[in-house]
């Protein structure tokens, strides 16, 4: 789009360019209608002056006999003085009198009386023919009277005509052309006031626009403000995020002074290696809850969602099984997969979705599952976790997927691991479900990638 | 091919197109350029005007104009329409003067004069001309001339109303003695036939008359005024006046007469041809023709009357009107002298003519009014 486009501009020369169209096609239409007027004036000429000549044809001496009367030709010059031709011709076409052999026309319907246009000798001509029948007792010997004249006098009454409409042309454009100016400035004033009603808003303010605006621009309002309460919800999320995040840290940061305190006080160095020990176990939870706040950070940035490319389901299902493989052994928990033998392709990010299984299987263990399944499903692509823990209440379902929410004050948890893995389900398009175990005891979260809308 | 025919309809009818004698035409006039000029010039004029007529204006022309090699050729006015048709003549004309009316406005109709575009042009009288391209020069009245023993004996004759009264009440006596022209054998006669014959109905009573005093009918102006000084003819009708006026001048016993009813007046007609060898030339003599200058030339030094309106001293058109007002009739340049050529018209209205002429003597018994024509 150009830094010249604008709505009034567009407006503007979409309203104007057609109007000069129909300016030029009135104009056009004019410039006929006057021909046609002047054509139909000066042919009166014809018609009088050809009436004129047939009144005094006579039949004498075995002949068509004709005293032309002088006025019969003066009549068909105007002060145009234009030239004037004149021809009598018998019913065998035979010229009979006149100054000039002038063309016959092709006779056009009932009509005794015919125009048209002709060049003869270099000159343009209007030619009137009229074909007349003596009206003598025994002869009744057709014939034809051809009158003609120059266009100058017709030519210069189109021209006047033509001047008249195109005085009143102007006038009706000129008069349209403000119209419309006026009647754009007029619509486009809301958009006017919308612009600078935005423009002069406090920037931190998110609070809806009050305007009042015709029905076009209400409903571009009306989506501001949407997206504005949106901002709002979002901001409060973030805030209430960040104070749950500092929350979160602040205990842990608490204990680990409150231990070191403690331990300074003693004297024996075991007690301090006692205290070193679980400080270093705090640490290691509280690195690993700052790790996670940072990757679920990164996951609801939507500036930086990292393309999404070709893998396969079974590789992530077994991978993430095999890294966490270790901890549940040592835990003595059953843990395994079943995935199909050929590829489950999707487009997605493998180490979000390893991330996503680890995170499940870690919950299965932390809340004590026993026997914890990965499962890879075909149709359509799906992973799952399958447990037998103690499993979540159903009306609790959706409540874990926000951070820092947990099923019980028991455990260990961070509170975020459900939320990153709901997270990572966004961004993959994927549909997070959470159900009770096929065997009615424990807890199935199913991620199952219906569309792949990347 | 119009004008040819036309031609040779004329030709064929034996029409005598110039009031003057034919002997007395085809006369040369040459003003060669002067030496020591540059960019000499031809220009070649073709007019039915006697030499001793057009001379002045051609000299004072001349005069202004030395770098242009003049030469006039007179010649009647059917030589000027065949010479000028033919369109073999050598070299071409570059001017054409004619008081065959009808003929030069069929030239100028059918589009073989060209546009002027001059100042002068532009402000001619509009009664003077036909579009840019057929411009009357002269202001010759028809005239009646007279010898003044007739007046001592039956009065003077103002009009064509007294000339009337006079034909009827004095049939005897002036038997034979009423000169006129032969519509049949003159151009001219035939053209002033129409126009009267159109002005009013009253005219043919005048022709019934002329027959009745068996008016002799000739070819030319110069027949009737040689008839007239010899005084074979007492009255002589419908001549041109610019020649009478020199005649009457060497014959004090002659009496021009502008008729005060209407007097017709012919106006010669030129025209530069499209053919024309030198059209800037001729461009510069029709400047000369039409601006004051040339017409107070023609106006003081020929009798030919002179048209321009800022002239008002003696042989002026103004002068006559304000002598004769509304009863002079130029004959009208316009399309109604096409009817004039047309061999029809011409066949009907000189069999009228002729039925008038030879109309059995009536009694004068017809009360004339004293209205003068329409």
């Amino acid at each position: 789009m150009s830094a010249q486009d604008s709505l009034y501009r567009r407006l503007l020369v979409w309203l104007l360019l057609p109007l000069l169209g129909l300016g030029a096609l009135m104009l056009f239409q004019a410039y006929l209608g006057a021909r046609d007027t002047a054509d139909r004036a000066f042919d009166r000429l014809l018609e009088a002056s050809s009436l004129a000549i047939a009144e005094q044809v006579k039949w004498q001496d075995e002949s068509l006999w004709l005293d032309l009367a002088p006025a019969a030709l003066e009549m068909l010059a105007t002060d145009a003085e234009e030239r004037v031709f004149y021809a009598l011709y018998n019913a065998q076409g035979e010229f009979i009198t006149g100054n000039a052999n002038l063309p016959g026309l092709s006779a056009s319907d009932e009509q005794s009386l015919y125009y048209d246009n002709v060049t003869w000798n270099g000159q343009h001509l209007r030619v009137g023919v009229r074909e007349a029948r003596l009206e003598d007792w025994s002869q009744r010997e057709r014939f034809e009277v051809r009158v003609a004249h120059t266009r100058e006098g017709r030519e210069r009454l189109t021209q006047d005509l033509f001047q008249g409409s195109l005085v009143r042309v102007a006038i009706m454009a000129l008069l349209a052309a403000c119209t419309l100016v006026l009647t754009i400035r007029f619509a486009l004033s809301p958009l006017t006031r919308l612009r600078r009603a935005i423009r002069e808003r406090d920037p931190r303010t998110l609070a809806p626009l009050e305007l009042d605006l015709p029905r076009e621009l209400a409903e571009l309002r009306e989506t501001l403000n949407e997206l504005l309460a949106r901002m709002r919800r979002v901001r409060a999320n973030q805030e209430r995020f960040i104070g749950d995040a500092s929350h979160q840290l602040r205990t842990p940061l608490a204990g680990l002074s409150a231990r070191a305190e403690l331990a300074l006080r003693q004297e024996n160095p075991s007690l301090w290696r006692d205290a070193l020990k679980a400080m270093q176990a705090t640490s290691a939870s509280t690195a690993r809850l700052a790790v996670q706040l940072l990757s679920m950070t990164r996951l609801n940035n939507p500036e930086t969602s990292p393309e999404l490319v070709p893998l396969d389901l079974n590789q992530v299902a077994r991978t993430a099984t095999l890294g966490a493989l270790g901890a549940c052994h040592r835990d003595g928990i059953d843990l395994g997969v079943e995935a199909p033998e050929e590829e489950t392709l999707i487009h997605g990010v493998s180490w979000q979705l390893e991330e996503c299984l680890v995170n499940l299987i870690d919950n299965a263990r932390r809340y004590g599952a026993r026997r914890i399944t990965v499962r890879v499903l075909t149709e359509p692509p799906t992973l799952e976790v399958e447990d037998d823990g103690p499993g979540i209440p159903a009306e609790l379902r959706l409540m874990v997927l926000r951070p820092f929410f947990r099923g019980s004050d028991t455990g260990e948890g961070s509170g975020l691991g459900l939320a990153i893995v709901d997270s990572i389900a966004r961004a993959h398009h994927a549909r997070l479900t959470l159900h009770d175990a096929s065997d009615g005891h424990g807890l199935r979260v199913s991620m199952r990638f219906t569309g792949d809308r990347s | 091919m119009m004008l040819r025919l036309l031609l040779a309809l004329s030709v064929m009818l034996g029409l005598e197109l110039s009031p003057l004698h034919a002997a007395q035409a085809a006369q040369l006039l040459h003003y060669p350029a002067q030496q020591g000029t540059v960019d000499n010039s031809q220009l070649d004029i073709s007019g039915a005007v006697d030499t001793p007529l057009i001379a002045p204006v051609l000299e004072d022309f001349h005069r202004l104009n030395p770098d242009i090699a003049l030469t006039y050729r007179n010649l009647t006015t059917l030589e000027v329409y065949r010479t000028f048709i033919d369109g073999n003549e050598n070299p071409q004309s570059d001017v054409v003067m004619s008081s065959a009316m009808p003929w030069q406005y069929q030239l100028a109709n059918n589009g073989y004069a060209r546009p002027l575009e001059l100042d002068n042009a532009e402000r001619w009288p509009t009664w003077a001309r036909w579009r840019q391209e057929l411009f009357g020069i002269t202001f010759e009245p028809v005239v009646i001339v007279y010898r003044k023993a007739l007046a001592d004996h039956y009065g003077k004759i103002n009009s064509h109303a007294e000339l009337l009264s006079l034909l009827e009440r004095e049939r005897e006596a002036l038997r034979g003695r009423v000169v006129t022209y032969d519509p049949a054998r003159s151009g001219a006669g035939y053209t002033y036939a129409v126009e009267e014959a159109r002005l009013s109905p009253r005219y043919w009573e005048l022709v019934a008359a002329l027959g009745g005093v068996e008016a002799d009918l000739v070819g030319t102006t110069q027949e009737m005024l040689d008839g007239l000084a010899e005084g074979r003819y007492l009255i002589g009708y419908n001549l041109l006046g610019s020649y009478a006026h020199g005649f009457a001048e060497e014959h004090p016993e002659l009496e021009i007469v502008i008729p005060s009813d209407y007097a017709l007046v012919m106006q010669r007609l030129a025209f530069l041809p499209r053919s024309a060898d030198n059209p800037e030339a001729a461009r510069r003599f029709f400047d000369y023709l039409l601006s004051e200058h040339g017409q107070r030339v023609i106006s003081e030094q020929t009798p030919l009357g002179a048209v321009h309106p800022a002239l008002e001293g003696p042989g002026s058109a103004s002068a006559l009107r304000a002598q004769l007002g509304e009863a002079l009739r130029p004959i009208r340049l316009g399309p109604g002298l096409l009817a004039t050529l047309d061999k029809l018209k011409r066949e009907a209205l000189l069999a009228r003519w002729n039925r008038e002429f030879h109309r059995p003597s009536t009694p004068a018994d017809t009360p004339l009014s004293e209205e003068t024509a329409p």
